[in-house]
């Protein structure tokens, strides 16, 4: 005696599911290696590797370091998951032989 | 190949009404939620010696906690305590099941607030499912806007406190009142605002069902002892709506009445007679509503209880087992070696870098000299006094730096050092060591290794 718009219909599609995981699971990611590197190396030290008139406050280095580690992790578990979903499956026929 | 159903991105869920519940479980969870809560807003606001007690420094790279500062030489302690938090969600989860999920997740917590908001604007469960499928009218859209003013300003007040255990939090409120917080400090607020919301106004159950991480592991923690809400279906079934007065065994019934308030009290939409699923977070709503009606119909109450499997197939639970043992020992383990590091760090840190242009340097009378740099960091919040010196090499000395140096309160000296030997006894490579020691009462002393270079005998 469960209302029709109660049960099972609370869900999201693949796709969704997908893209949010993705995006949360690179974030997580991101925020650990941000804390690990950033917990090695300051900021401020490392502008002078790229360009030794580069000033920059900490600040902005840690949400430079935060975004690269984010796009980078994000690229990663997306490249991932499309694999994952769009590889081909085996065929009824190959699975009959299997078994 | 054929798609089974093409899905849209932005397909949006059914929307779960929670219905209200009251009981001795609610009673439990909403004092953890205010508790929780109430620490998360609160302890940035706490002093301790006149300066903020719990505060993650980040652009000075400090982290202080009551009386301690730490520094980011001190990263394995962060990482050691990340570790013992894991390891006792695992030990927890294995004794008493999603504990974590139902009381504890700032998510669960979150959302409890974010809906008891709702409740406040828009009223119960019924209302508030007649009130979405009623046509826009003024007091639809009363009710949405108040509920809305009320969601946006508890998730920037939220993402205010987040960024106040980063940034001093008083300081950040006046430039919050005079327009002038820095754009990174504006930024991750108003991320951790929108975050807060999104996840607790709308994702809500969809965050644990679909991104949660531990939420799909944490069956592997479970066995047969573990603590799980569930429903006797032994003595439930068969299920069906009766009278009071109906007796029910005559009628071939169980217990259960089929009244499915333990289905609209989840917040996450199962029904818990369906047997243990992933999506339950046990929050033990369902125990609440069910023993109301238990009480009602004048049956014994835990028709849906806490329970293991064991229990509920009339066997044993077994409370100590080896998994718990392991899962012990290794957090006894752990926080001993966390407590004994703690307590034996002394707030010193030596770091010694041999001069690379020069070998060394033969100076008149016989004399060799190395030089160094030598950073000294004081961590502790007072000036000390420390005595420098060198050994390893017979008769080896400091040369350039006086008897003893003052270094101020979390400050780093750098200090650059020559040391001398006499050439009969400094030859080839020698490990030599440099020493700290503070010139108190307390014996704090620092060594660190180095190399002393002399010719080739």
């Amino acid at each position: 005696m469960i209302s029709e718009e109660y049960r099972g219909a609370q869900q999201w599609s693949r796709n969704k599911q997908a893209a949010f995981t993705v995006v949360w699971i690179s974030f997580l990611c991101a925020a650990v290696g941000t804390m690990v590197f950033f917990a090695l190396f300051d900021p401020v030290d490392l502008t002078g590797i790229f360009d030794e008139d580069l000033e920059i406050d900490r600040d902005v280095g840690y949400a430079v370091g935060f975004f690269f580690f984010w796009i980078f992790s994000l690229a990663c578990s997306a490249i991932t998951a499309f694999l994952v979903r769009t590889a081909p499956k085996r065929d009824a026929a190959h699975r009959a032989d299997q078994e | 190949m054929s798609n089974p159903k093409p899905a849209g991105l932005y397909e949006s869920a059914t929307k779960i009404y929670p219905r209200e519940i009251t009981g001795r479980f609610a009673s439990l969870s909403n004092l953890a939620t205010v508790s929780l809560l109430g620490l998360f807003y609160a302890v940035p606001w706490l002093l301790w010696d006149g300066r903020q007690a719990f505060l993650f420094d980040l652009p000075a790279r400090k982290f202080y906690l009551l009386g301690l500062t730490l520094w980011p030489q001190d990263f394995p302690y962060l990482a050691l305590l990340l570790i013992i938090a894991a390891l006792s969600l695992f030990f927890f989860t294995a004794l008493a099941g999603r504990l974590w999920c139902g009381f504890a997740c700032p998510q669960t917590v979150w959302t409890k607030a974010f809906i008891w908001m709702e409740q406040f604007t828009e009223g119960t469960r019924s209302q508030r499912m007649k009130l979405d499928k009623a046509p826009w009218s003024w007091d639809k859209l009363r009710r949405k806007a108040s509920k809305q003013i009320l969601w946006v300003t508890f998730s920037l007040w939220t993402g205010f406190t987040f960024i106040g255990y980063f940034s001093p939090i008083r300081e950040l409120g006046f430039d919050l009142l005079s327009f002038s917080v820095g754009g990174w400090t504006a930024f991750w607020g108003l991320f951790y605002s929108f975050a807060t919301y999104g996840n607790a106004g709308y994702m809500r159950e969809q965050v644990c069902k679909y991104m949660c991480p531990y939420a799909r592991f944490q069956s592997a923690m479970f066995d047969k002892d573990t603590l799980i809400i569930s429903y006797d279906a032994d003595r439930g079934d068969p299920r069906g709506r009766r009278k009071r007065s109906v007796d029910k065994k005559a009628a071939g019934l169980g217990d259960c009445i089929d009244c499915t308030l333990c289905v609209q009290v989840c917040p996450t939409g199962i029904d818990i007679r369906d047997g243990l699923q992933y999506e339950c977070i046990a929050c033990a709503a369902c125990i609440d509503a069910c023993d109301s009606v238990m009480d009602k119909m004048n049956y014994p109450r835990g028709l849906v209880r806490y329970t293991t499997e064991h229990a509920l197939k009339h066997d044993k639970t077994h409370v100590v087992r080896p998994r718990m043992l392991v899962y012990a020992s290794l957090l006894l383990v752990l926080v001993g070696f966390l407590v004994t590091s703690m307590s034996l760090r002394t707030p010193i840190i030596l770091d010694v870098i041999r001069d690379r242009n020069a070998l060394y340097r033969e100076l008149p009378g016989d004399i060799i000299e190395n030089s160094y740099t030598i950073k000294l960091i004081n961590q502790s919040n007072d000036s000390r006094v420390f005595k420098l010196s060198v050994k390893g090499v017979e008769g080896i000395s400091l040369n350039g730096v006086d008897e003893t140096v003052l270094v101020e309160g979390g400050d780093v000296l750098s200090l650059p050092v020559r040391a001398r030997a006499h050439r009969d006894d400094a030859y080839g490579i020698m490990k030599i060591e440099f020493v700290a020691a503070a010139a108190d009462d307390s014996g704090d002393v620092k060594v660190e290794d180095s190399r002393f270079l002399g010719p080739t005998p």
